[in-house]
């Protein structure tokens, strides 16, 4: 019985963790319509940061921490301006773009190797705990600091899409980029603005997870992987279906090695991905759209 | 007047089709006649391009079923569908942009180094007999431009020449032509109207969706008239364009 | 010493050309964007090292590999030739993901991490190719007749069958053309071709391990192909040529050792994203990238 509280709280962490990543990542897809694997290179990059602020110049914790999430605001809106912008404006196709973000992405993880070193970093906030006892299964204070941030900030999300002028300009957007320019909404900026909101939210999964495990060149990879396979799984198009789709992979992972060895848990995540793209590509909460036209 | 006859090439039973939550395509019956041509008209988002789309396969009914040459091909493969003899062009022009017209229209006609085991025979140069069938569409259509020149070069209306020749290079049973007049300019329609009478007294049927009514009144035996995805009525060129009902579809009542 | 140094960029140059004019019969002709290429170079080369390690002659070896990774690339066309741009680049990266997640877990067969050392040099009737020069020679064999062949086919009608599935799949299905079993042949024939190159791979270095096959090998292989010229094989072989060349010097410049793997890496990603901003038809390519 312990066991399955355990693994089910072990998968609400890391549900959250992926949420947080895809819904940026997601928010970035719905709007300007490529997959930004780069998005990956935003975590690693500010967990640097962060890690270059407390570990290195001995700031506080707190002052790091806002520091490192302007800074992803302000990197996810260059690699927009100094690189998919200047391709857009050349009518780049999506697939130029997702090949150029995958070179971003390897350019800046390599730039953190060649930086930083390929060791493994740490960041640690105070005595590590053991943790509080959960109906048996064992959870930790930075864990639920985790779970809570993650939820609310989704929610956040949520209602800023729906509720605020700047959140439905971006939803007019992503329906359709020419509408939306009619009536007086400029593209451009929505996803300059996309970009930054979706790379702090990238910024403040970044501070938490470096607190959580390490800090270390390659982390973003299975990040993004894990981020870009709950997007899809739940439905690309849309924030919600993001989110629905991490915290299903965080499941189908902590169970799935009751089965499997351990070092299947990222396999595990490509056969979820594979099986819905066979059988529902569209994803959970994905509408399928109209003909197969150009 | 439209039903199944002995003649009947192509029937389009009860279909329906919906996106989400758009009917496009709602519970609709027509029935196209073998060596003639049929007119295919309706306001904007009537459902004529669809039917198209599901007629060749693009799409998938929800309900209903599509017999060509008294075959069942309702949600059949595309390609199927076209090598039963159906040929079709595009409302917007559908070319091979990175290929040359001439590629472009020997495409239409299969060929055994089509089979990967047999490619490492045959290169793309093609026999006499092929290229002579490519320069004959080719003057039936009109087209001037160079065979070699990639038809990502060519203006719009050449385009759609390009598209109507590949179309007439297969070996079809039933022509559809999306908009043929679609873009292109007046003399090029004079000889369009021409090419496809000519087709007629050759014995072929064509089915036409289009929006000039004067052309389309013109040429078509029969006319078929949609409206938000049902059949509105289907008659003669003459008895359709007086008809109230036609006109309340097309100026709204 | 500067001889065995130039020969061996040669050899590398060679397996990346078979490599390279394989992907881009997927990407560029077919318009497939394939990232899971070097899943099948890596099938390959494990295939064939297994079995000489277990006492297989090498030719035989050779055909295993390259084969397992055809039949690896006609299962992985089964679910993705239906899928679009960026979902098929998804799923072609996430089917490389579990290949390379396999090689490391499947340790009783692969050995794991640790890898697989000791891969014999190829011999063909008791003669062993042991030396660089014969390696040299014999990869040019390889490469020139892989590349033959793989021409051969894009030359022909299937080639032009291919290019109109690129181009317009719509349009090439209503012409009666079957282009999901056209690009489940494209993605195959490529596999199999990677799955040559990772065998000529595994002989010459002699040591294979997971990290051979990863995300920045895919990096490279699009790099290659993109600066050539996509549809050209012409374009991936002087693309093959000029990328493995150019972060040849870094090695001189007297870098620690610890800063030229990421160098190389980081003059990669912006030599990609440089051709893609200023010439994305690369030096000889006629098309682009992607759906317009």
């Amino acid at each position: 019985m312990s066991i399955v509280v355990q693994l089910l709280i072990n998968s609400i962490i890391a549900g959250s963790i992926y949420a947080l990543i895809a819904s940026g990542f997601s928010l970035i897809y719905s709007v300007a319509k490529f997959m930004h694997f780069a998005h990956g290179a935003v975590v690693t990059v500010s967990a640097f940061i962060l890690f270059f602020f407390a570990g290195m110049l001995k700031f506080p914790f707190w002052l790091s921490a806002i520091l490192t999430i302007i800074f992803a605001a302000l990197f996810g809106l260059l690699m927009n301006l100094l690189c998919y912008r200047p391709m857009r404006k050349r009518k780049a196709t999506n697939a130029v773009l997702l090949i150029a973000s995958l070179a971003m992405f390897i350019l800046f993880q390599s730039l953190m190797i060649a930086v930083f070193g390929a060791d493994i970093k740490t960041v640690r906030l105070g005595q590590i705990s053991t943790g509080l006892n959960v109906f048996g299964g064992i959870i930790t204070e930075l864990q639920i600091i985790i779970v809570l941030v993650s939820v609310i900030l989704l929610v956040l999300l949520w209602l800023f899409m729906k509720k605020t002028r700047l959140g439905k300009a971006m939803r007019a957007v992503a329906d359709n980029k020419e509408v939306a320019q009619t009536v007086g909404i400029n593209p451009e900026k929505i996803y300059n603005i996309t970009f930054m909101i979706g790379s702090a939210i990238a910024g403040i999964a970044a501070v938490l997870i470096a607190l959580e495990q390490n800090v270390e060149p390659n982390m973003g990879f299975s990040l993004i992987i894990k981020g870009f396979t709950g997007a899809i799984i739940g439905g690309i198009h849309m924030v919600p279906g993001a989110v629905l789709g991490s915290y299903l992979l965080g499941l189908v992972e902590n169970f799935g090695i009751w089965f499997l060895p351990s070092g299947y848990k990222d396999a595990i995540a490509f056969v979820l991905l594979f099986i819905f793209l066979l059988i529902r590509p569209q994803g959970i909460l994905g509408i399928k759209r109209g003909v197969n036209n150009k | 007047m439209n039903t199944k006859q002995p003649d009947t090439i192509l029937e389009f039973n009860n279909v329906s089709k919906h996106f989400g939550g758009v009917k496009a395509v709602r519970n609709c019956s027509f029935y196209v006649k073998k060596g003639q041509i049929t007119g295919l008209i309706g306001p904007n988002g009537a459902g004529k391009t669809t039917a198209f789309n599901l007629i060749t396969g693009l799409l998938k009914t929800n309900s209903g079923n599509i017999i060509f040459m008294n075959e069942d091909i309702t949600d059949k493969p595309t390609h199927y569908i076209a090598n039963k003899g159906l040929a079709r062009t595009f409302q917007k022009v559908r070319l091979f942009d990175n290929l040359t017209i001439e590629e472009n229209l020997l495409l239409a006609k299969h060929h055994p180094g089509e089979n990967f085991f047999k490619s490492f025979f045959f290169t793309r140069k093609p026999s006499k007999s092929l290229l002579k069938k490519v320069k004959q569409v080719v003057n039936l259509v009109g087209l001037t431009k160079p065979l070699s020149t990639l038809t990502s070069e060519l203006s719009y209306g050449q385009k759609r020449l390009v598209e109507l020749a590949r179309a007439l290079m297969m070996d079809y049973k039933l022509l559809m032509l999306d908009e043929p007049t679609a873009g292109v300019n007046p003399f090029i329609r004079k000889r369009l109207k021409v090419l496809l009478r000519k087709l007629r007294s050759q014995g072929k049927t064509i089915l036409l969706i289009e929006h000039d009514m004067d052309f389309v009144m013109s040429l078509s035996d029969e006319v078929i008239v949609l409206d938000a995805g049902k059949k509105l009525m289907a008659d003669k060129p003459g008895k359709v364009r007086k008809n109230k009902k036609v006109l309340e579809a097309y100026l709204g009542k | 010493m500067i001889e065995a140094y130039l020969i061996h960029i040669l050899i590398l140059i060679c397996i990346y050309i078979v490599l390279a004019v394989s992907l881009d019969l997927t990407v560029g002709f077919a318009g497939m964007l394939n990232m899971g290429h070097v899943a099948f170079f890596g099938i390959g080369a494990y295939t064939s090292a297994l079995l000489t390690l277990g006492g297989t002659p090498f030719l035989p070896a050779l055909i295993a590999g390259a084969i397992m990774a055809g039949i690896a690339g006609f299962v992985l066309s089964l679910p993705t030739t239906k899928l679009k741009g960026d979902y098929l680049a998804v799923a072609t990266l996430g089917f490389a993901f579990i290949i390379e997640s396999v090689l490391k877990n499947w340790v009783s067969l692969t050995r794991g991490p640790l890898g697989l050392p000791g891969i014999p040099r190829p011999e063909f009737f008791g003669i062993t190719v042991s030396s660089q020069l014969g390696y040299l020679i014999f990869s040019a064999v390889v490469m020139a007749i892989c590349v033959f062949l793989i021409v051969r086919v894009e030359k022909s009608p299937f080639g032009r069958m291919l290019e109109a599935t690129r181009d317009d799949e719509v349009a090439a299905s209503t012409l009666g053309k079957d282009v999901y079993k056209t690009k489940a042949i494209a993605l195959t024939v490529s596999a199999f071709f990677a799955g040559i190159a990772g065998s000529l791979y595994a002989h010459y270095i002699s040591f294979i391990d997971p990290t051979t096959f990863s995300l920045l090998e895919v990096i490279l292989l699009f790099s290659i192909i993109i600066v050539g010229g996509l549809g050209s094989s012409k374009g991936a072989i002087v693309g093959a040529i000029i990328l493995l060349i150019l972060p040849e010097p870094l090695r001189f410049l007297g870098f620690p050792s610890s800063i030229v793997g990421p160098a190389r890496q980081i003059l990669y990603a912006l030599i990609l994203l440089l051709i893609l901003y200023f010439r994305p038809k690369g030096i000889f390519g006629r098309v682009e990238l992607g759906e317009s």
